[in-house]
């Protein structure tokens, strides 16, 4: 959008010192980050980490107990025509059951003085044109997660914030989902997508924001974040000879590491040196693999402990 | 305002709730007319004390009032629980985020659902209005007594009936935003405006007769359906007050629950 490439900063969402308190839990606590347009940013955070409701709070459905959330320096109540400024998906079930889709985009289109031909094209964005006419209770998951993303873009935003959009969408459609907000971000929008599936994420996000228990974990550039882990690249090597290996290896920059089942961790030499080492000492091997941190990997070491009910 | 009051008219529109509820309105005059067309014929034809109607009650006009809002107990129910359902489909469907998405400003959102309330009362009342008159009309011309309708007792039961669908649906925004559960909303109001009205009537019959004083019973105008009934009903006497009294019960109730239902919307954690 040519709006959003002129005054960059219209679109961001800055998150600073959040917190809510319900009555047994602190659901979220002191939270800061920020989410820059023109990239699309993964939230992530195991189950009751309190994405949910950070989301819910930027968009104001949540009062929170104190702290701030704004997007282009607005409160979110303070936005002057919210829909076209920021779209939101928050869960695949919030039209009425016995409502078309389109008369659920209509509705919307009304309340917020958008013309009424909005509702057929935020339809046709999302491929959803066939099914206009159909009730929202005869809908599959997928088309409700496609009728959501219609919702958010009928007032072409410049600030898209997406709860969990990938649930429920078959593999077509999470390609379709990603190449549509990456192309969203390449436009200069502003993109912040939660979520819990990480391989996804890897190949959708620019940014992450990490957040276990209510906190901040990490935040950054994707490379930069799974760069930041202590381990790096290490092998993976299973043989029925591990002694042998280790001791051949000994001497050398390898710290060899022995998981659950037996198999040998090794960091700090590549592949090719491990299979030299083996021949040398003529230990025989089942497996050589390189692993290479991924954002899984780290977000479940960052995330460690931190997990679970509250 | 404009804009949310068209959009909660159309939320109305694009669902078959609606349509129901205005049979259950047609059928309900289909059931009183005939009733209050005998009870006419009983008490203008001279047997008003076999009915238990005396004086005013059994006039031509009064009668002919009665006929031409007939179905109103059970429509005014009707409209009562549109006005709950364009609460509670919010939260039932949970489309009070998308709602409130579109509008952040909760007490606007509230308020514009009061206005659509209140044209779609309107609405149920002209409907139920030109059936009742047109059928009435015919069946007093037969009867040889004339459509009576230049008299101002059936006017003032129109006009004052309008009041009343108006107000109920309001009420029933009110009842909605306090008790957001669908199923409980609908069950308990229902139930309170069937049942609760003769259970009233039952314990401030007890209490007149225990503290030996008539004038006991016109406190029954508290209860918002007696209140309704007293609006529409002329004439006052020691058991029954002013109809205006009764109008300011049951427009003290849609305010009330309004603005306490405005309140509690805005304070409210949509998740």
């Amino acid at each position: 959008m040519s709006d959003g490439q002129s005054r960059p900063n219209d679109a961001q969402i800055v998150v600073s010192g959040l917190t809510k308190q319900y009555r047994n839990v602190l659901a979220v606590n002191n939270l800061s980050f920020t989410v820059q347009p023109g990239r699309v940013t993964g939230f992530l955070g195991p189950n009751g980490a309190g994405k949910t409701t950070t989301l819910r709070m930027l968009l104001n459905l949540v009062t929170p107990t104190s702290g701030t959330a704004t997007i282009g320096g607005q409160r979110y109540p303070e936005l002057t025509a919210p829909l076209r400024h920021v779209g939101a998906v928050l869960e695949a079930s919030s039209a009425h059951k016995g409502r078309t889709g389109i008369n659920h985009l209509r509705v919307l289109c009304a309340a917020a003085g958008l013309p009424r031909q909005r509702a057929d094209e935020a339809l046709a964005l999302v491929g959803l044109t066939p099914a206009a006419k159909r009730k929202f209770k005869g809908y599959s998951l997928g088309m409700k997660q496609r009728l959501g993303i219609a919702a958010a873009m009928l007032g072409d935003p410049r600030v898209l914030i997406l709860d969990e959009p990938a649930n429920g969408l078959d593999p077509e459609g999470i390609r379709w989902m990603r190449g549509f907000l990456k192309g969203l971000a390449a436009e200069g929008r502003t993109v912040l997508v939660s979520s819990h599936l990480l391989s996804e994420m890897q190949l959708l996000a620019d940014d992450v924001v990490i957040i276990a228990a209510g906190q901040l974990v990490r935040q950054g550039p994707v490379e930069q974040v799974i760069g930041s882990m202590a381990q790096g690249v290490r092998v993976r090597v299973r043989t029925p000879q591990a002694e042998a290996l280790t001791t051949a290896l000994a001497g050398g920059p390898a710290t060899v590491q022995t998981d659950e089942h037996g198999t040998l961790l090794i960091a700090g030499v590549d592949a090719p040196t491990v299979g030299r080492a083996a021949l040398g000492a003529g230990v025989e091997l089942h497996e050589l693999t390189t692993e290479r941190p991924d954002l899984e990997r780290v977000f479940l070491e960052l995330t460690a402990g931190k997990a679970g009910i509250r | 305002m404009s804009n949310l009051v068209r959009s909660e008219l159309l939320k109305i529109r694009t669902t078959s709730t609606w349509w129901w509820l205005a049979i259950g309105a047609l059928l309900s005059i289909a059931m009183a007319f005939p009733i209050n067309a005998w009870l006419f014929n009983t008490a203008v034809g001279g047997n008003a004390e076999d009915i238990g109607l005396t004086g005013d009650a059994a006039s031509a006009p009064a009668q002919a009032a009665n006929l031409y809002t007939s179905g109103q107990y059970l429509g005014l129910m009707f409209v009562m629980l549109i006005g709950i359902l364009m609460v509670t489909n919010e939260f039932f469907h949970q489309t009070a985020t998308t709602t409130f998405l579109a509008t952040p400003r909760r007490t606007t959102v509230i308020v514009s659902k009061l206005i659509a309330a209140s044209l779609l009362g309107f609405a149920f009342w002209l409907v139920t209005t030109v059936i009742d008159l047109g059928a009435g009309a015919i069946f007093l011309s037969l009867n040889d007594h004339g459509t009576l309708l230049g008299e101002w007792e059936v006017q003032r039961a129109l006009l004052l009936n309008l009041m009343a669908y108006a107000i109920w649906t309001v009420l029933g925004v009110g009842i909605g935003t306090l008790i957001t559960n669908q199923l409980g909303a609908v069950i308990t109001s229902s139930v309170l405006y069937l049942i609760g009205t003769q259970v009233v009537s039952l314990l401030f019959f007890m209490l007149s007769s225990w503290l030996d004083s008539v004038a006991v019973l016109k406190w029954q105008v508290l209860w918002p359906a007696v209140a309704s009934q007293v609006m529409i009903t002329p004439g006052e006497n020691e058991m029954l007050p002013a109809w205006w009294v009764g109008a300011l019960v049951l427009i003290g109730y849609a305010l009330v629950s309004g603005i306490v239902g405005v309140l509690i919307t805005r304070r409210r954690d949509i998740s």
